[in-house]
């Protein structure tokens, strides 16, 4: 059934607003668990500074470390938060509610990323404050408006790829869980989390990578704070995360309405454990 | 002593079934080497960064240094996260948790089997990624080369590893059965903090002194420095920055610290799991479901 334009624009919003406020309630009511998530991921965040240091590099590398750790919490919560977030519903019984209501699924998924966003920002920020004080990290930034800029698409292209993950995985069943556990080291490894890919992988490599949100947002994020010789320059990467935010969203919608159909016609909707 | 080792093997058996049936064996081949050699190849892109910045200064000995103590330290995630990922999907997912716990199976002993199908899958991601170094670096082939491996310290190693490696998932595993919602997010936490205190990536001499007494408090330390020697020798003096405090300590002391060390966390490990099991059945933790 269809809504009326108003009413359904009202419902998409009420939808993500109560799906965001969930994750966000997470926030206040789980606080072990945030502190284990934002200490913890920090003394890890230490064994590469120190690999540097035991290296000799220059200061600025431990700075592209902390800058990686900070940003790869908001690609973990993309793969785990998002990707496999509607096969983990199908699992608790929620996802078959979630269809049966007339909220719509992109409302749904927007409020998952919103909501997502806003918890991983706390870790993302705990993570790069402590770092850079800790290591004493030398931030030179050209433009503050640019960098906030960059974070800014970045994150909505990161998010409209995680909403395009929700629907592909949930066609898959155990497999989900190991994709989404394969795409943490290889992605690290293309998107340089810890080293300058320009400066490491061959040119073609490293444009293909930065297909990958992460790639073009550390690249340019890194050029912005310490002025590091990047893979393109900042503004066509700020253009290239632009367009990838648009053809996520635009894909992950289309993909949503196609899977989500296929899985109900293959009753995969309201099957668990598999 | 029969039922115990039966249910050890089928336990084992039933671990090895769910972390590889998902694939085909090929598939489930790519996924074994891709996941462990991508880690690896990370730190050789650091190792190179740093080299270029530096203008070759980083001696050549610091990449198999990398190599080696990373691929070892897969065993010790893949180990430690599997037993208490084991007590998570088997409470939350599969929900037979509770079922395992009525069956006539030692409850401990069923983990122990799921542990050693993790050890399994470890040991052959730690080889097929070691295998893989030394095929794509001479610095690795040189390192593995010059004094050959020391098969007979190797197993050493290995065999006091494997027991200080249960005992760990069997220390996270307890603390799972009691945490509904933070056990999965515990053991990667703790795993992180091992990799920074044991000096996997960098020697621990460069540590602050303070930190290198907490890294020295811990088997994995030694463990770690007993696998890096009995594949590549000890230190070569060309790179005294990869000389840390064990430096100059023989095969033998290491070893015996380590024994030690290991005798200390299965003693702990067995009163913890004990303790812990207790809790989690008094309080009707095993059938809890947190919905995550």
């Amino acid at each position: 059934m269809s809504e009326p334009p108003v009413h359904a624009v009202r419902l998409f919003f009420a939808a993500a607003l109560a799906r965001s406020y969930a994750r966000v309630a997470w926030l206040f009511r789980s606080r072990t668990w945030m502190v284990q998530e934002t200490v913890l991921p920090v003394l890890g965040v230490c064994a590469f500074a120190y690999s540097y240091r035991a290296m000799a590099a220059p200061p600025e590398y431990t700075g592209l470390v902390v800058l990686g750790a900070s940003m790869t919490t908001f690609w973990l919560n993309v793969l785990w938060g998002m990707g496999a977030a509607l096969y983990w519903e199908r699992d608790s019984g929620n996802l078959e509610l979630f269809v049966m209501s007339p909220a719509p699924m992109m409302g749904v998924l927007t409020g998952m990323a919103l909501g997502g966003m806003t918890t991983t920002l706390v870790r993302a920020t705990v993570i790069a404050v402590a770092g850079v004080l800790m290591f004493d990290v030398p931030i030179q930034p050209t433009s503050w408006t640019l960098l906030g800029l960059v974070f800014f698409l970045t994150l909505a292209a990161l998010y409209g790829l995680g909403m395009m993950f929700a629907s592909v995985f949930l066609r898959w069943g155990r497999e989900a869980w190991h994709l989404v556990n394969l795409l943490q080291e290889p992605v690290y490894l293309l998107t340089g989390t810890n080293f300058p890919v320009g400066a490491i992988f061959p040119k073609a490599v490293a444009a293909a990578a930065t297909l990958i949100p992460l790639t073009a947002g550390l690249d340019a994020m890194r050029q912005v704070l310490f002025r590091t010789p990047g893979i393109f320059d900042v503004w066509l990467e700020v253009a290239l995360l632009a367009v990838l935010s648009v053809v996520f969203f635009v894909c992950a919608r289309w993909l949503l309405a196609r899977l989500e159909r296929r899985a109900a016609e293959e009753g995969k909707l309201t099957v668990r454990w598999q | 002593m029969r039922e115990q080792l039966r249910t050890l093997r089928l336990a084992a058996w039933l671990g090895w079934q769910l972390e590889t049936n998902w694939a085909s064996p090929w598939l489930f081949a790519i996924y074994m080497v891709i996941k462990p050699v991508t880690g690896s190849l990370m730190l050789v892109c650091m190792f190179y960064a740093a080299r270029y910045a530096t203008g070759g200064k980083v001696p050549a000995e610091f990449l198999p240094y990398l190599y080696v103590s990373n691929a070892c330290f897969g065993l010790v995630g893949t180990v430690t996260f599997g037993l208490s990922y084991a007590v998570i999907t088997d409470r939350e997912r599969y929900r037979m948790l509770k079922y395992v716990f009525l069956s006539p199976a030692h409850f401990q002993t069923y983990f122990a089997g799921r542990g050693l199908a993790r050890v399994a899958e470890g040991t052959v991601g730690a080889v097929l990624n070691i295998a893989v170094g030394l095929l794509l670096f001479s610095d690795m082939r040189q390192a593995l080369g010059t004094t050959g491996i020391d098969w007979l310290w190797l197993a050493v190693f290995l065999a006091v590893g494997v027991v200080m490696l249960w005992a760990a998932g069997m220390i996270l595993a307890g603390a799972c059965l009691n945490l509904s919602r933070n056990g999965m997010f515990l053991s990667e936490g703790i795993s992180g903090v091992v990799y920074l205190l044991s000096g996997v990536v960098f020697p621990i001499g460069v540590l602050p002194v303070w930190v290198q007494w907490v890294g020295l408090s811990l088997p994995t330390t030694y463990w770690l420095e007993g696998m890096r020697r009995a594949l590549m020798g000890p230190v070569p003096d060309s790179a005294p920055i990869l000389r840390g405090p064990l430096a100059t300590w023989s095969n033998p002391e290491l070893a015996l610290t380590l024994l030690l060390t290991t005798a200390a966390l299965v003693a702990f490990a067995l009163w913890f799991w004990r303790w812990n099991e207790r809790r989690a059945w008094r309080l009707g933790k095993l059938e809890e479901n947190a919905g995550v």
